[in-house]
């Protein structure tokens, strides 16, 4: 069998996996194993999520939701990325500093929340904040780690090309630890979304948490599910976008291999 | 032809000043003297060799005339000013090329760091990536990542990035000690084209003793534990240098029996 063929049985397979995991879902409701009230079927779902597309309530919440996480996302990428490369870049900050790391790292960042909220109250700053501070380990960690595995021989190289400083950093550096920042951009992007998750449904910024939230307590299970679902397809398609464009970029270590 | 006579000239005179001179240079690492009290001096377009057992410093003393080290103790001069930091001027090829290329760079990108770094303006570059590609024996393959290419494919980039610098010192490390015999003449042959066509200054280090005849003006055997000249050869063979009738005549096998008695000497 051609290497095409097979690809497309193993896409076939798991389509079906998928599919007969919504049947049994509707089966389920249509059994009415659980009460409609908690459980809605998957039609049920699917008519909610269109509603909600239709009359433009779930465009804004899931716009609220995309900016939240794409803000947080972006101050942790450049601030990760700036942090990790300084500290990576320097074997007398990978000693002084990384211990310090090391105790806030493991941190959960639920347990920050609180001290965000007491510090810039119940607003937009304060979501940022938190999502910034969640999602800038992965990155920070993985450009420590790149940086600080560049191989010695490269920085030579640019020693006898006397090369500045700021080209060793973006012509050296910076590609060399490019595969490790990308693999950790690609961990915050989801760290990201589940903090936006959480920061809307503490803080009730508008979004989808606070959507699904209001939902749930409302016994609207169909739009609390349709939510959950938007939520869903919003990991998968942001994890997607990352893959490829890790892809592009990386195109050279295609060659490697 | 003209760097011969430069040399020819240079030599009758006998007080020309050298490009690179080592002067008393002892170098400690680690509390270890890696190098000690080597004095050498090195003529413009003059191509040295230095050979020695394994941990004898001739990767060292290479690093000190590249700037890489500084001495311990004694000076390294460049042109009559002393070596505080590697320069443009004077190229390395390291025997390690796999690690010396930019893997997220095709042969083109990697040549160009060198103009890149050398300032010259981004319009220009493409026609002279293409002419040293074609001088190295890579042309057509401007395009490729370094893991596309072969070996020796890959020490022909790094020795055209290095021409990239026109450099005036040419420094090289072993540069074809992880190649296949085959590939090996074929780069000695072309390097010393390269080199006479460029004028340029060439430190070679090799565990080849071979090699080093075959390539070299002058062949310099170092001594281990501290490192230190142990021998010194004059090579008055002819250029062009070939393959086979060079290595067959008898002053070769001469320096070649020398070399060989010095070494074995030196490992006991």
């Amino acid at each position: 069998m051609s290497r095409k063929a097979t690809i497309w049985l193993w896409r076939a397979a798991s389509f079906a996996v998928a599919a007969s995991f919504i049947a049994l879902w509707q089966l389920i409701a249509n059994l009415k194993l659980v009460s409609p009230v908690f459980l809605p079927g998957p039609d049920r779902a699917w008519a909610s999520l269109m509603r909600g597309f239709s009359n433009g309530d779930l465009w804004s919440k899931l716009a609220g939701t995309l900016e939240h996480m794409v803000y947080g996302w972006l101050v942790a990428s450049i601030a990760g990325i700036a942090i990790g490369a300084i500290i990576g870049s320097s074997k007398l900050m990978r000693t002084y500093v990384a211990p310090s790391l090391e105790f806030l790292r493991p941190l959960p960042v639920s347990a920050i929340i609180p001290v965000a909220i007491a510090m810039l109250g119940l607003t937009q700053a304060m979501a940022l904040f938190v999502i910034a501070f969640g999602a800038i380990w992965p990155i920070m960690l993985a450009t420590i780690h790149g940086f600080a595995a560049v191989e010695p021989r490269l920085y030579e190289v640019a020693r006898s090309l006397q090369m500045s400083r700021l080209a060793v950093i973006f012509k050296i550096a910076l590609p060399s630890a490019s595969p490790d920042i990308l693999a950790g951009m690609r961990l915050s992007v989801t760290v990201a979304l589940i903090l936006s998750v959480v920061c809307e449904i503490l803080a009730g910024l508008d979004g989808l948490g606070h959507w699904v939230l209001l939902s749930a307590r409302a016994f609207r299970s169909a739009d609390l599910f349709a939510g959950v679902i938007l939520l869903g397809i919003t990991g998968y398609v942001t994890s997607v976008a990352m893959s490829m464009a890790e892809h592009r970029l990386l195109a050279w270590q295609a060659a490697q291999r | 032809m003209a760097i011969t006579a430069k040399r020819r000239e240079a030599d009758a005179s006998g007080h020309s000043d050298p490009q690179i001179a080592f002067a008393g240079v002892t170098l400690e690492l680690g509390g270890k003297t890696i190098i000690e009290n080597l004095s050498l001096g090195v003529q413009p377009g003059e191509f040295l060799c230095i050979v020695g057992a394994s941990g004898c410093g001739k990767t060292t003393a290479l690093r000190l005339a590249a700037g890489l080290y500084q001495p311990t103790s004694g000076r390294v001069n460049f042109d009559g000013q002393p070596m505080l930091q590697p320069r443009r001027e004077i190229a390395i090829v390291f025997q390690d090329y796999g690690k010396a290329l930019l893997p997220w760079r095709t042969a083109a990108g990697n040549v160009s760091l060198a103009l890149e770094a050398g300032g010259m303006p981004a319009a220009d570059r493409p026609a002279r990536i293409e002419e040293l590609l074609r001088t190295v024996g890579l042309p057509g393959h401007a395009g490729k990542y370094p893991a596309e290419m072969s070996g020796g494919m890959q020490q022909r980039l790094q020795i055209a990035r290095c021409l990239a610098q026109e450099p005036k010192t040419l420094l090289m490390d072993e540069p074809f000690g992880a190649l296949d015999a085959m590939t090996r003449q074929g780069l000695q042959d072309e390097v010393l084209a390269l080199v006479a066509a460029s004028g340029a200054t060439v430190i070679f280090v090799t565990h080849d003793l071979d090699e080093a005849i075959y390539l070299g003006d002058r062949v310099i055997g170092l001594l281990p534990h501290p490192g230190r000249i142990g021998i010194e050869l004059q090579v008055n063979l002819p250029r062009p240098r070939d393959q086979l009738s060079t290595r067959e005549q008898p002053e070769f096998l001469r320096l070649r029996r020398q070399l060989f008695d010095f070494i074995k000497a030196t490992e006991q």
